[in-house]
């Protein structure tokens, strides 16, 4: 009995729900768009025929298989993505630091910072592009900046999340302002930091395949958009939809995994 | 338990061989403290008035119901909190000038340990930050942590010990710094009766061992007198000094002193002095 209801509440079934269910709901949309459209498989293909052609050996631009043309270019994206997210993540946390050292730069940077992130990727992106004047610079800086404002305030929350009687300990003893940032306050900042980060790494890889799509140098959203173009096969863009989906959790969970291993005894209070 | 006492000992030794003359006296003249109101009203008058006289090496609790201001009143001790009017002298220094040569240990109420860190390394962390050399700050570990019977236990981490383990890994990095004066901001209000016993105890040898000035803040009259020779009786609105009672019970102090005539006659005596509750 109890076993029984230990499953029931499980997480893993939780989720093991949602993705029959969400299986079910594509399978019968995918029959009824298979009855009433002309082609189907640009609309929605059964889940079958997007596995079936991960395995196919037809060639798709004259030399790859469809699976080949997305690992390929997906390293080109990733590759990218990674470097943006880690420049912004860098320049998130050191944004945080000075915010807090000095209340100044708080008050006049951080209404830039949100304006920054009201503007939309799709209208940012030409601009970014038409400076660096190069697709693979502006796919890292579009990851940067995408990046850098929730590792920047989740990192500024954490550091004033800190509580007061850690501080009053830390001032009884005359503690200098750099002992109480490296002894104190980015330590326990540390958990603020990595949701920062698990919210970012997805953001990061979707701006860049965005980015793709800019300009034909290659990459994921370049290959998406060729294949809607129906310059070849619609099944690498459903391989693509997948992929990315799945790379996109994969990256929130390889943050979580990273956070384990940095800070094993840190518990997240709130 | 042997191993604590000795621990203490050990302790109360190389208290005593330091050479440092600093006598930790403190004088409190006409101290007051306001707190402005945030909404424009008047301001709240958290202590009223306060002269106090605390002798070096004195065991002095602070005692009053919450409003009272004896918080208040230990953290501008510490420097935590100015005075509105009026002075505090400690050992001929003003709070400040103490708090920067790092002569106070302060134990919280909540134990406030670094969750990140060790045991070992929460005991340790002032200790890096006064600048003391590796060996040494091995060396004090171990012994703090023999004194508050946490040997064991320096590799965990702060969750996975009880309450009453905690608070005492508090008082071993509150010690272990060797401050002149111990400051206590109800440390042991929420632990069980039977971890606060055996602490009292354990505290009451620590300062016997070692003869530092303690102050200490709690709202059980029974504790107070139990740890004291001086109890300060403060009222509230505003916080002022109703009284203060000598404790001239003999020591040291054993648990079966709280069933004697005389324990409960200053018990009674202290519960007695308040004005306005």
């Amino acid at each position: 009995m109890d076993r029984a209801k230990r499953v029931f509440s499980s997480k893993q079934l939780v989720t093991l729900v949602w993705l029959i269910g969400l299986v079910v709901v594509w399978e019968i949309v995918a029959s009824v768009v298979q009855q009433t459209k002309r082609t189907p498989e640009y609309v929605l293909p059964h889940i079958y025929q997007i596995v079936d052609s991960v395995f196919s050996q037809n060639l798709v631009n004259g030399s790859q298989t469809a699976s080949q043309v997305v690992l390929t270019h997906a390293g080109i994206t990733l590759a990218r993505a990674g470097i943006g997210f880690l420049i912004g993540s860098a320049i998130g946390f050191v944004l945080a630091l000075l915010m807090h050292m000095f209340l100044p730069v708080e008050k006049i940077a951080f209404p830039y910072l949100m304006l920054i992130q009201m503007i939309p990727i799709l209208g940012m992106a030409p601009i970014v592009l038409a400076i660096t004047k190069d697709i693979d610079k502006s796919r890292i800086v579009i990851a940067a900046i995408l990046t850098f404002y929730p590792v920047a305030t989740n990192t500024l929350a954490g550091f004033k999340a800190v509580e007061k009687e850690k501080l009053e300990l830390m001032y009884s003893i005359a503690a200098s302002k750099k002992d109480i940032y490296r002894k104190l306050l980015i330590p326990s900042s540390i958990p603020y930091f990595f949701t920062g980060l698990k919210i970012s790494a997805p953001m990061a890889i979707t701006a860049s395949i965005l980015v793709d799509t800019l300009q034909g140098g290659g990459g994921l959203g370049c290959m998406l958009s060729q294949s809607l173009k129906h310059a070849m096969s619609i099944y690498v863009f459903w391989q693509i939809v997948f992929f990315s989906a799945i790379i996109g959790i994969l990256s929130f969970y390889l943050m979580s995994l990273v956070e384990r291993l940095v800070s094993p005894h840190t518990k997240v209070r709130r | 338990m042997l191993l604590a006492r000795k621990a203490i000992k050990e302790y109360g030794k190389d208290i005593a061989s330091e050479t440092e003359e600093f006598s930790a006296g403190i004088v409190i003249k006409n101290l007051s403290v306001l707190f402005p109101d945030k909404n424009g009203g008047e301001p709240v008058e958290a202590l009223r008035n306060i002269n106090l006289e605390i002798k070096p090496g004195e065991f002095v609790s602070l005692v009053g119901p919450s409003g009272c201001g004896k918080t208040t009143l230990l953290r501008t001790i510490a420097d935590l909190q100015q005075p509105t009017t009026g002075s505090i002298s400690i050992g001929g220094l003003t709070p400040r000038e103490v708090r920067l040569q790092q002569k106070f240990g302060i134990v919280f109420q909540n134990p406030v340990l670094y969750e990140w860190r060790t045991v070992r390394r929460n005991v340790c962390m002032p200790m890096e930050i006064m600048g003391i050399p590796k060996p040494e700050r091995t060396r004090r570990v171990t012994q703090m942590l023999e004194l508050v019977g946490l040997y064991h236990f320096g590799k965990k981490h702060p969750h996975e010990l009880s309450g009453g383990m905690q608070q005492r890994v508090g008082i071993a990095r509150a010690l272990a710094l060797r401050p002149k004066i111990l400051l206590m901001d109800e440390p042991f209000s929420a632990l069980d009766e039977f971890t606060k016993e055996k602490l009292h105890l354990d505290l009451q040898r620590i300062w016997s061992k070692t003869q530092k000035t303690i102050i200490f803040v709690t709202h059980s009259i029974q504790e107070a007198v139990f740890l004291s020779d001086k109890v300060v009786v403060l009222s509230p609105h505003p916080g002022r000094v109703s009284a203060v009672v000598e404790i001239d019970l003999p020591r040291p102090r054993g648990l079966e002193i709280k069933d004697t005539a005389e324990f409960n006659a200053l018990v009674s005596r202290v519960r007695n002095s308040f004005e306005g509750v």
